[in-house]
């Protein structure tokens, strides 16, 4: 009698078919597929004798909770489904950013941090805004192929749909903003959110967020507050921006250098609050007593997109479109306190 | 030609879009790495490909089948069609998470069976996309000439040296190959941006690399940039036609595209709400050249290329929008190939399913 079952082979897994015969031909598909009538061609991978036995062993793995179909001479062995290892729910959502109680209505970007490595594919059914009454907000969120995951895949950027935000689309003159002002709503991923492993989170994650009016903008640098530390000393430089402003961009758009060597960076450690609202830049020595400037790059942008160098969509009859950095840059200068 | 391919590894951590490059070549992107890769994928000698159609029902299932998959697991990403040979080549992801896999198959022509292209032993090479060269990149050197960091910048009176920070993540969305350059579109996972990338190839140092940003006008009065999510080069490379991940479909001629400058297009048409474009080919016949836009509401867009060169930038917010275009009744349409002079293969999504079907472009 022929039986397949799992198995391994040189420490690789495989399907192993016993009593089949030395000449028998053996192949192995995706239960799915046999079924499909479409005549698919069979898994790729080799088969190999040992002993008496036949070895499947698959040129890609197999995948957790999927049947395969074990067909020996034409014939239908076996259908086994791959054994899916029970895992804990470890993984949970760590934050959704901005960390802030009230968005500008033109709102254009959250982040999700995960603690662990996720699967891709799962934001359009995971991820959703919904109102204080439970429903979704239709259409707000930009559907895209490739989700935008950070290296690490651990943090998810989310886009609302900007053709809905910006002005003079047919999109926006039809459907009109995502959000409403006044109209608190939730940023909403539930639990079925597979991480990298295939496993469930913790638990679902949402937070709550009021809304307020547009912010249409340019980011200007010069309109921040400035704590100058103390010449001598090691004590942090603390910028306070006039809004919220995008925490990953502020994270790498903002350094400090020393105008009168030649702009050299000073080397130190910057930190960004969580709700975007400042900044602190500690270094690594202590302050000289000269003109240091905080260079900053001009895309970084605040929650509704508008950036050092533009605002999110410019009405040409009220000026020129570009700020007035240049080569890239826009520069506030400071000068440390004397001691 | 001297294409600058080494005998490497490709190393593939997601299935990214495919262009076409010269001779042998195909360019594609890995999006976890953020770069781009050139590979030469040998064109088999089996004889004339036949011109018969490619029609391939269920194409998802048949892949997840020799992947050892259900079609769930199968993300076409996307395909192209490759000269000489005709085989039609498949940019698919297996799997997701920690187990996930990119794999480059081929479609045969002939018959029509898949099978993997290697992607071991193959004359390769890649481009990183990330704005900050790597520390052994011969573009530091070239770029700064100095063994100091960074890249110098003055501001009024004021000269800094400053290292820019790499994009986090930019993924790209399309990519084609014109005279010598790899033009590259993606979104960005920070800042959103409008970048289309004009990468010289052979991949080569300094200076072969501008990234300039591309704004477009909406009705005459607001100006705006974004990601452009599909693009296609037109009229021999001389425009590009690009549509917006919030719609609008822009022209370029492509001698504005320089190094550093801001360009500006002109919008002549717009998808409308709740649609996002996907794909887009050209083709022509004794009417002319043609422009084919895939998108996620209307059946698949045929355009004019004269009537784009006609159209005058969009100024009124109403419907209809912008140059005609007629929608045919081929709905699903996800992706788009030119097949050979008179057939458009299409990626069909209908009934769940992933379905390979030859177009004639007489019946578009």
């Amino acid at each position: 009698m022929t039986e397949a079952s799992w198995s391994t082979l040189e420490g690789r897994h495989c399907l192993r078919v016993h009593g089949a015969g030395g000449g028998a031909h053996l192949a192995v598909w995706p239960a799915s597929a046999l079924a499909s009538g479409t005549a698919p061609p069979p898994a790729a991978g080799e088969v190999v004798a040992d002993g008496a036995d036949l070895c499947f062993v698959p040129r890609f793995e197999f995948v957790e909770g999927t049947v395969y179909a074990v067909v020996v001479d034409d014939a239908p062995v076996a259908e086994l489904v791959r054994h899916r290892a029970p895992r804990r729910a470890t993984t949970e959502v760590l934050g959704i950013d901005p960390a802030v109680d009230q968005v500008p209505r033109n709102l254009l970007r959250l982040y999700v941090r995960f603690s662990a490595r996720m699967s891709e594919g799962q934001s359009s059914s995971h991820l959703r805004l919904v109102d204080d009454a439970g429903q979704t907000l239709p259409y707000a969120l930009l559907v895209v192929d490739d989700e935008l995951w950070d290296g690490d895949r651990r943090r998810l950027t989310v886009l609302l749909d900007p053709a809905r935000i910006k002005r003079g689309l047919v999109a926006h003159d039809t459907l009109g903003y995502p959000l409403e002002v006044g109209a608190a709503f939730r940023v909403v991923v539930d639990g079925a959110f597979l991480d990298a492993t295939g496993t469930p989170l913790r638990g679902g994650a949402s937070r709550r967020f009021e809304v307020g009016p547009d912010e249409r903008r340019r980011v200007d640098p010069l309109a921040w507050s400035l704590t100058v530390p103390v010449a001598g000393s090691d004590q942090a430089l603390r910028v306070v921006f006039d809004r919220p402003l995008d925490v990953a961009l502020v994270a790498r758009c903002l350094t400090v250098a020393t105008v009168a060597t030649g702009g050299h960076r000073v080397e130190g450690t910057g930190a960004v609050a969580p709700d975007g609202g400042s900044w602190s830049f500690v270094p690594h020595r202590p302050w000289g007593h000269e003109v240091q400037a905080i260079v900053v790059d001009e895309i970084l942008e605040d929650l509704a997109g508008n950036s050092v160098r533009r605002v999110f969509d410019h009405d040409l009859d009220a000026g020129p479109p570009s700020g007035p950095s240049q080569g890239g840059h826009a520069v506030v200068r400071f000068v440390p306190a004397p001691p | 030609m001297d294409d600058g391919l080494q005998v490497g590894t490709v190393e593939l951590g997601t299935a990214g879009p495919l262009a076409l490059g010269p001779g042998a070549v195909v360019f594609t992107a890995d999006n976890l790495a953020a770069k781009v890769i050139a590979l030469a994928v040998d064109a088999p000698d089996r004889g004339p490909a036949g011109d018969g159609p490619v029609d391939v029902a269920d194409l998802d299932v048949r892949i997840g089948a020799l992947l050892g998959c259900d079609a769930d697991d199968v993300v076409i990403r996307d395909l192209l069609v490759q000269r000489g040979s005709g085989d039609v080549l498949l940019s698919v992801q297996r799997g997701r998470g920690d187990t996930g896999t990119a794999v480059l198959l081929r479609l045969r022509r002939d018959d029509a069976s898949i099978e993997e292209v290697p992607l071991v032993d193959v004359p390769t090479a890649s481009w990183s996309l990330t704005d900050a060269p790597a520390i052994d990149d011969e573009r530091v050197d070239a770029r700064v000439g100095l063994p100091d960091e960074g890249e110098e910048f003055t501001y009024g009176e004021l000269t800094f040296r400053l290292v820019k920070e790499p994009v986090r993540t930019s993924t790209v969305t399309d990519m084609a190959y014109v005279d010598g350059e790899l033009l590259v579109a993606g979104l960005s996972n920070e800042e959103f941006a409008s970048k289309l990338r004009r990468i010289a190839f052979p991949f080569v140092g300094a200076g072969q690399d501008s990234n300039l940003e591309i704004f477009h006008v909406s009705h005459g009065k607001w100006e705006t940039a974004a990601p452009i999510r599909t693009f296609v080069p037109y009229a021999d490379g001389a425009s590009v036609l690009a549509a917006y991940t919030c719609t609008p479909v822009v022209h370029f001629p492509m001698a504005d595209l320089g190094a550093g400058s801001k360009a500006v297009g002109r919008t002549v048409a717009e998808l409308g709400a709740v649609n996002t474009p996907l794909d887009m080919a050209t083709y022509r016949d004794a009417d002319g050249e043609h422009l084919l836009v895939a998108n996620t509401t209307h059946g698949l867009l045929k355009i004019s290329c004269a009537d784009i060169d006609a159209q005058t930038p969009l100024t009124e917010p109403r419907e209809p929008v912008g140059v005609p275009r007629e929608a045919s009744d081929l709905e699903g349409i996800v992706r788009l190939a030119n097949l050979d002079d008179r057939h458009v293969l299409v990626l069909q999504r209908a009934d769940g399913h992933h379905h390979l079907r030859t177009v004639k472009t007489e019946s578009l």
